[in-house]
């Protein structure tokens, strides 16, 4: 690790200029930290200046009607700890479990997840099925971005000079479900992931899938197999062999390309049979 | 006599205070922080490394090749292991040159600052690319072998062409790292001609050889103390960061420190390297006929001849099964890795796995029940190996006995989709090694004085003063462990291959015995002493009599500290039946223990991740010496076997460059993925330890791989030839893909 100031601002003004005046130097914002360190151990990242968004006030948890306003610097166990978000989106709350450790994810926000953007993301591919949004505050004013078009590749995202992401929006409630695999269940990186939602409102269906190369993805094409409500069993075999045959999986050191292809027809399966056996998914 | 109650962590009340100072936490006034300077390659030949911009550097001092003659006393050093390569590097992140700087982050600055000019040349990263087949004749001129060793007995040919069944299997195992918490890390003083290292090892001992060889001093010149060891392994039994160490304490006359970040843990320590295995075996009329196995073992870059581990590990492929007719033969091959290390029972689960996966498969083959096949086949007290050597006292067959009622419950209530397997696994307890302690009797109690340090095992804070008190008599709190340097302690060999408590237990044993003779005379009385605490003092009884321990001293015991005995013990020689050698060395293996295991999994049929749902484990250990750290050493062991068995593997890419360095990609078992563990001693089947007992250290990691193994294989059919099983095996085993 290459030493760095450390910059704590405690309003969103002294965050910006806390960003600006880097002079030749260059600035990481900090959320939770715990990507972004193992990047400053590694030197990947030698920043000259680190401002923590911690004093912030954005660790927050805001509901208007149906939907759910997470701010960026909520870390995970409070998130997943709020009985109304594991009711209204149960696929959330399974991502946020899937995330390291407590010990983690009491650090880890899911801002800070978004914004690093990781291809083995377990929380990306579940805020794509829900249709989600960034809020973003920057120099030039304020901006709301859809997940899909923020997170563009590999720790690579829409966010300009001087712009952090304030929160996260969910627009609607929806019967969902995370489902992945691992080499190790318990605080690994998923080799495999199928993030799987219903939208009431539309009647449809979103299929996003993880650990894949460069970025998670919605897949449309199953999504659009699964049809307008309960899918019957050849149309989720169906659209788990299209799921299998679609997403761009790759091989790398913790998985080949033809075993994800095979898991990620089963995970879907199952993810569609858990969303519509809950009392909750609409008639 | 029975063993006196122990706390269940002698050394849990330091450790929880953070009082124990472990290798990492060593810290003194004026010390510099050492840094190695990484090859960027894995082969290549080196041009220059130029230390002129990092000697620039305000405070720093670097060392190179160049420095050796200057730095070290003249006369000759270990030339086959050169400090630092003047050649050739040859493999990623061999030490070139070391620096030294006033804080940690200067030294990561100096050692970047090296500059470091080496052509590449081509990279041997795999086993198979070297021997894509069994080696022919070209093996024996080959630069790639570092090792060959043969066996055989009877006509193996023959047997194979009568035989009723033939099978005919290969297995492959990956590299496993042993994971210690506590990463390596020493610290140097060299003063007046003296050079004092402070290391978190299993071998103070073995290490001041290993220095004295590699930098040319006199072994009398060198001192070794150990510190805590957050777990060894094995991995902490050779020297790794002393020497450079010591040569930069020596080039900048202030003590330094090393110690290795995580992710050089892994690329730099020495681990157990991938094998492959032929296995053939011919049965006729229910019985093995003969065997004939082959291994590929990768050594890294373990120098030729210097290898143990061929010789070693081959003769887990042979047992425990009584095959008349053999021939065994295994390749050490080199490839740019770094030199081949021992981890927990070196190579013996893996073999474990194979031997086990292919007689159950084989005994499926030609119609037979696995479980009893194998246990018809099983070595029993008498019997010969293959390479010669009388079994003695074996509890194996009454472990395997155990395991399969455990079984045969499990499988009774077991849910449909779940499997059971049972493992078993032999071992040699290695007391052969040489070892010494001193018991020191004062008024207060019994000191017991050695050289070795306390890994985490328990078998010097737990197993040491647990004899002390059987064999000699106080009570067990009144026996106090001292760890000495090397340059007081009485010689030992080192805490490695279960030997511990065996080898200096049998020395304890012995000075307690000297010592109660002494105090018997002093006494007068006659019978056995025995021993009470009253307040602060120790007082000694026979027949009657009664003195306090101050009493019975001379005054010029109690003015040296108190009544010193000393103990030593060297464990019989073992023998291999040479007639039955065609090329190299074998171990000759010695009081065996015998161990079988259960396990009960789950296997998800659509992704292959198998799950271990029960767990059991049945050990012949002799005399069970300590019973709280025995169970721990069991249950640590099984934890440790999951992970051999399922998740842990160590993956070099084609350019000889470790890709999964550090926790994130290397994974161990968590508490979620470990059981909790039934366990059983069978004990009466006495070895060559104090009262009869066995080594416990690495048996109960050798059958965990082969009990999950068969318990995945009768879940759901999958015959998985792979170690580790990772979900993406089994899918395969399963034919998913």
């Amino acid at each position: 690790m290459v030493p760095f100031e450390l910059v704590v601002p405690r309003t969103v003004e002294e965050a910006m200029a806390a960003l600006r005046t880097t002079g030749s130097g260059s600035a990481s914002v900090l959320a939770g930290g715990t990507d972004l360190l193992n990047d400053l151990d590694d030197q990947r990242l030698s920043p000259t200046r680190v401002v923590s968004l911690r004093r912030l006030p954005w660790r927050t948890l805001d509901w208007t009607g149906p939907q759910l306003t997470v701010g960026s610097t909520l870390p995970l166990r409070a998130l997943e700890q709020d009985p109304e978000v594991a009711r209204r989106f149960p696929g959330l709350v399974q991502a946020v479990r899937a995330v390291g450790s407590v010990a983690l994810r009491h650090q880890a926000t899911l801002g800070g997840n978004v914004v690093r953007s990781a291809p083995a993301s377990d929380l990306v591919p579940v805020l794509l099925s829900l249709d989600a949004e960034v809020d973003l505050v920057g120099p030039k004013g304020d901006r709301r971005v859809p997940v899909d078009r923020f997170v563009r590749s590999s720790r690579r995202v829409d966010l300009a000079p001087g712009e952090l992401v304030r929160s996260v929006r969910l627009p609607e409630a929806r019967p969902s479900s995370y489902l992945w695999q691992r080499v190790r269940p318990a605080n690994d990186i998923s080799q495999v992931a199928v993030a799987l939602a219903f939208s009431p409102a539309g009647r449809t269906w979103r299929v996003a899938v993880g650990g894949v190369s460069p970025r998670p993805v919605l897949l449309a094409e199953p999504a659009r197999l699964l049809g307008s409500g309960a899918p019957d069993p050849a149309a989720v075999r169906e659209a788990a062999r299209r799921a299998g045959e679609e997403a761009p999986f790759k091989t790398d050191r913790r998985a080949s390309e033809e075993y994800r292809r095979r898991v990620v027809r089963a995970l879907l399966a199952r993810a569609v049979a858990s969303v519509v056996d809950a009392p909750e998914f609409p008639r | 006599m029975t063993t006196p109650a122990a706390p269940i962590r002698p050394d849990g009340e330091v450790k929880l205070h953070g009082a124990a100072l472990y290798g990492t936490d060593l810290d003194v006034p004026g010390m510099l922080w050492g840094a190695l300077v990484p090859s960027p390659v894995a082969h290549g030949t080196i041009r220059s490394v130029d230390l002129s911009s990092a000697r620039a550097l305000p405070g720093v001092v670097a060392v190179g090749p160049d420095d050796l003659d200057r730095l070290l006393p003249p006369g000759p050093r270990d030339e086959e292991r050169p400090l630092f390569p003047r050649g050739e590097v040859v493999y990623h992140q061999q030490p070139v040159a070391a620096v030294a700087a006033p804080t940690a982050a200067e030294a990561v600055r100096a050692a970047a600052r090296v500059r470091v000019l080496i052509d590449p040349l081509p990279v041997v990263s795999d086993l198979e690319s070297i021997f894509p087949d069994w080696p022919g004749p070209e093996a024996a001129t080959s630069p790639h072998v570092a090792a060959h060793v043969h066996a055989r007995h009877g006509d193996v040919d023959a047997e194979f062409r009568r035989a009723d069944r033939l099978v005919r299997e290969v297995y492959r195992t990956a590299s496993v790292h042993q994971v210690a918490l506590e990463p390596h890390a020493c610290l140097a003083e060299v003063t007046d001609g003296r050079w004092f290292v402070r290391s978190s090892t299993q071998t103070p001992f073995g290490i001041r050889e290993d220095l004295a060889a590699l930098l040319g001093i006199p072994e009398s010149s060198v001192v070794v103390e150990g510190t805590w060891v957050g777990g060894g392994f094995g991995g902490k039994g050779a020297p790794l960061l002393e020497p450079y160490a010591l040569l930069l304490a020596r080039a900048s006359a202030r003590p330094v420190r090393i110690a290795l970040g995580y992710r050089d843990e892994f690329r730099l320590a020495r681990t157990t390297l991938p094998t492959v295995v032929r296995m053939e075996t011919a049965v006729t009329g229910g019985r093995i006929r003969a065997r004939r196995v082959r291994l590929l073992l990768d050594v890294g870059t373990s120098l030729p001849g210097r290898d143990f581990a061929t010789g070693y590990s081959i003769g887990f492929l042979l047992g425990p099964y009584a095959t008349a007719t053999f021939d065994i033969e295994g390749y050490a091959v080199r490839t740019n890795k770094p030199p081949f290390g021992p981890h927990r029972a070196p190579l013996a689960p893996q073999c474990a796995f194979v031997v086990e996966s292919h007689l159950d498969h084989v005994a499926r083959e030609v119609g037979e029940d696995p479980e009893e096949f194998r246990a018809r086949h099983l070595w029993t007290e008498g019997d010969t190996t293959p390479l010669g050597q009388t079994v003695g006292p074996f509890g194996l067959g009454a472990a395997f006995a155990r395991a399969r009622r455990t079984a045969e419950r499990w499988r009774r209530e077991a849910p449909p989709g779940h499997g059971v397997g049972v493992g078993v696994g032999f071992w040699s307890t290695s007391t052969g090694a040489g070892g010494e302690v001193r018991l020191r009797l004062t008024p207060s109690g019994v000191v017991v004085e050695q050289g070795e340090r306390e890994i985490g095992s328990g078998s010097v804070l737990a197993g040491l003063p647990a004899v002390a008190a059987r064999s000699l008599g106080p009570p067990r709190e009144r026996v106090r462990v001292e760890y000495l340097d090397t340059s007081t302690a009485p010689f030992d060999s080192g805490v490695y291959g279960s030997r511990t408590v065996g080898a200096l237990g049998r020395a304890i044993d012995e000075a307690a015995v000297d010592l109660r003779a002494r105090l018997g005379e002093r006494l007068g009385g006659a019978g056995p002493v025995t021993f009470r605490a009253v307040g602060d003092r120790l007082l000694a009884r026979t027949g009657g009599r009664e003195l306090s321990v101050a009493e019975l001293l001379t005054p010029e015991e109690r003015a040296a500290g108190g009544l010193v005995v000393g103990g030593r013990h060297f464990g019989r020689p073992g023998a291999v039946d040479e007639r039955r050698v065609v090329d190299g060395t074998f171990y000759a293996y010695r009081d065996f223990t015998g161990t079988a295991h259960v396990a009960e999994v789950s296997v998800d049929r659509e992704t292959g991740s198998v799950r271990v749902e029960r767990y059991a484990a049945f050990h012949d250990v002799g005399v069970v010496v300590d019973p709280a750290s025995a169970r721990a050493q069991v249950e640590g062991g099984v934890a440790m076997g999951l992970g051999t068995a399922l998740t842990e593997e160590a993956i070099w890419s084609d350019d000889g460059e470790l890709e999964n360095a550090g926790l994130k990609d290397y994974r161990i078992p968590t508490l979620g993925e470990v059981p909790p563990v039934e366990v059983e001693f069978l004990e009466g089947y006495l070895g060559a330890g104090p009262y009869g007992a066995k080594g416990l250290g690495e048996p109960p990691m050798i059958p965990v791989p082969a009990a999950v193994a068969l318990a995945v294989r009768e879940a759901c059919g999958a015959h998985a030839t792979e170690l580790p099983l990772s979900a993406e095996r089994v899918a395969r085993a399963l034919k998913l893909l």
